[in-house]
């Protein structure tokens, strides 16, 4: 079906593609939002450029696609409680999300997806990547495919545990003294809401083991999907410029904030739209005396 | 007197050069300007070039002898040009892992340049690794122990008899491997694990997981856990660039101190390029 209110041109073959011909800054017809649902289900990532938004623009434009999420771990920025700040100043090596990872997957319901909006970057340096998952599920053996279907993983916040890293210096603010672990039980392969496709959904920076195994046993086979699941073959790569809006969707897409930009400052705002519980089908926890 | 700009494209490596015209006889200030922006970024980019081969040999015989490839049959009436097609029913493509070009031989190229002659619209983008950044970033006990190491490299895994039989004899390709060459794919030759740039000085991380077999005096059992320890680290997204082609771009890198990949996301579509190769010295 050919799209009548917006362009969509690819930026690579397994996701992600640059839409055209919508102001985000103005409020969409409801066309316009279909049309843009259809590219984001379609690409997983899709890209806006030249956009100009506001912090109430930005919020308003996630309520077309969903209901905003508050972020459990890190603190929103002022007057926005939908709103975070990524930020990297020009004295931080450490940057926020650089790791393979879906977003907050600890939760009961996994964030359906982002709105990432550029406010400064650095002219090269900073990009992107995102990894195509339903294709990293397509692209098993029927063996381990099946193998996978009758698999949980269990998915901890333990990345965000209080520790040197995240002290007082760094831009990105944690809400620390509450922190308390959290776990959540999701299926090794899930299908997709919307498109009903199946799709990977481990999680390396949350996926610590599978439902019924310890972390050990976990390891080589968590360590083989999280190398086959980032393939160059699955992934596009985003540059980002000011006024760049990029939608992901959380469900089927993995993304990795590069970290090659040291001695620069780069700002972007998100908001993120809340998700469904997903089915999972290890309904009960760990057996007592099974290590976990 | 030419006017040319330099734009990098990622933190690691890659850098766009506009307004240079690779089909003429670039002047000694043109070709200093392309080398130290090699060295400087580990690959350059020339958008929009109209090259015939006779001129894209011309251009990389400004940087060097021009290498003939051992393997792989060359375009006709132009021994120095590889020809790399994928047509639109192959699925396999060339070179499909990260990989330093013909580190097998005991002087692996210096460089090498590609053009697109016909690409995707989207899909089939190169991606370079900057092996400067990866050797920087190992600890200093990794960097002592990798220090004292050499590596046994061979074709045997691109072209041995056996990879031959089992992925070139069933499909049609319309890359042409000489199969009367297995005695040179089982040569081995020895390299530093650690180089040291003959231009820069600087050292850089070189083992790749398509030519290296197994550390120098040791089995490949043993070298196992570290070399694919080190193919993994060695691409880390932070020393990596992307770039997406379009027709008529050139490519150029530095072979010496960059791996690179290219991505096999475009079935269905064809894709043409011709690559010449720079002779390089022997690693140290």
């Amino acid at each position: 079906m050919a799209f009548r209110h917006i362009e969509v041109k690819p930026l690579a073959s397994a996701c992600g593609a640059e839409l055209s011909g919508a102001d985000l800054a103005r409020p969409l017809d409801d066309d316009t939002v279909a049309e843009i649902r259809r590219a984001f289900l379609d690409h997983l990532v899709i890209v806006f450029r030249g956009q100009a938004l506001t912090p109430e623009r930005h919020v308003a434009l996630a309520r077309r696609f969903g209901t905003p999420e508050r972020h459990p771990m890190v603190r929103a920025v002022e007057d926005h409680p939908e709103i975070i700040a990524v930020t990297k100043l020009e004295h931080e090596t450490a940057n926020f999300g650089g790791i393979w990872h879906y977003d907050l997957t600890f939760q009961e319901k996994p964030t359906i997806g982002s709105l990432l909006y550029a406010l400064e970057v650095p002219p090269h340096g900073g990009d992107t990547l995102f990894a195509n998952q339903y294709l990293a599920y397509e692209t098993l053996s029927d063996g381990f495919k099946a193998v996978l279907e009758g698999l949980d993983t269990v998915h901890t916040n333990r990345a965000w545990a209080p520790r040197e890293a995240y002290g007082g210096q760094r831009s990105i603010r944690l809400y620390q003294d509450d922190w308390r672990a959290l776990e959540a039980v999701h299926p090794a392969v899930t299908t997709h809401h919307e498109t009903g496709r199946k799709t990977l959904f481990v999680n390396p920076n949350s996926s610590m083991r599978f439902a019924g195994w310890t972390e050990e046993e976990s390891h080589p086979l968590l360590d083989h999907l999280a190398r086959h699941a980032t393939r160059p073959e699955f992934t596009c790569r985003v540059r980002w410029h000011p006024g760049t809006l990029v939608f992901w969707d959380n469900r089927c897409a993995m993304h990795y904030a590069i970290n090659d930009y040291h001695g620069r400052r780069r700002i972007l705002h998100r908001v993120s739209i809340g998700g469904e519980r997903l089915p999972s089908r290890t309904v009960s926890p760990v057996p007592k005396g099974v290590a976990a | 007197m030419i006017n040319y700009d330099i734009t990098p494209i990622a933190g690691a490596c890659g850098a766009e050069i506009h307004g240079m015209d690779l089909s003429r006889d670039l002047d000694e200030e043109a070709v200093d300007a392309i080398r130290a922006a090699l060295l400087d970024h580990l690959v350059v980019f020339f958008p929009d070039q109209t090259l015939t081969p006779d001129q894209q040999i011309a251009f990389g015989q400004r940087f060097g002898e021009l290498d003939i490839d051992r393997f792989v049959v060359p375009m006709e009436g132009h021994p120095e040009m590889m020809v790399l097609i994928k047509e639109p029913d192959e699925t396999v493509n060339f070179a499909r892992i990260w990989h330093s070009d013909v580190t097998f031989q005991e002087r692996p190229a210096m460089g090498s340049i590609l053009y697109a002659v016909e690409v995707p619209p989207y899909g089939g983008d190169t991606m370079w690794a900057n092996e400067y950044l990866a050797y920087d970033a190992l600890s200093a006990g990794m960097k002592k122990l990798l220090g004292g190491l050499r590596a046994v490299h061979s074709a045997r895994g691109g072209y041995g008899k056996a990879v031959l039989n089992k992925r070139y004899d069933q499909t049609k390709r319309s890359m042409k491997i000489y199969r009367d060459r297995d005695h040179i794919a089982e040569q081995e030759v020895t390299h530093p694990v650690v180089r040291t740039h003959p231009e820069t000085g600087r050292k850089a991380l070189y083992v790749n997981g398509a030519y290296t077999e197994r550390f120098e005096g040791m089995t490949a059992e043993e070298s196992k856990p570290i070399l694919q320890y080190l193919y993994q680290h060695s691409i880390r997204p932070e020393f990596t660039c992307r770039f997406r082609w379009t027709q008529g771009a050139v490519a150029f890198w530095d072979n010496r101190a960059a791996m690179h990949y290219p991505i096999n996301d475009y079935h269905g579509s064809r894709r043409e390029m011709r690559r010449i190769t720079i002779c390089g010295d022997q690693p140290a």
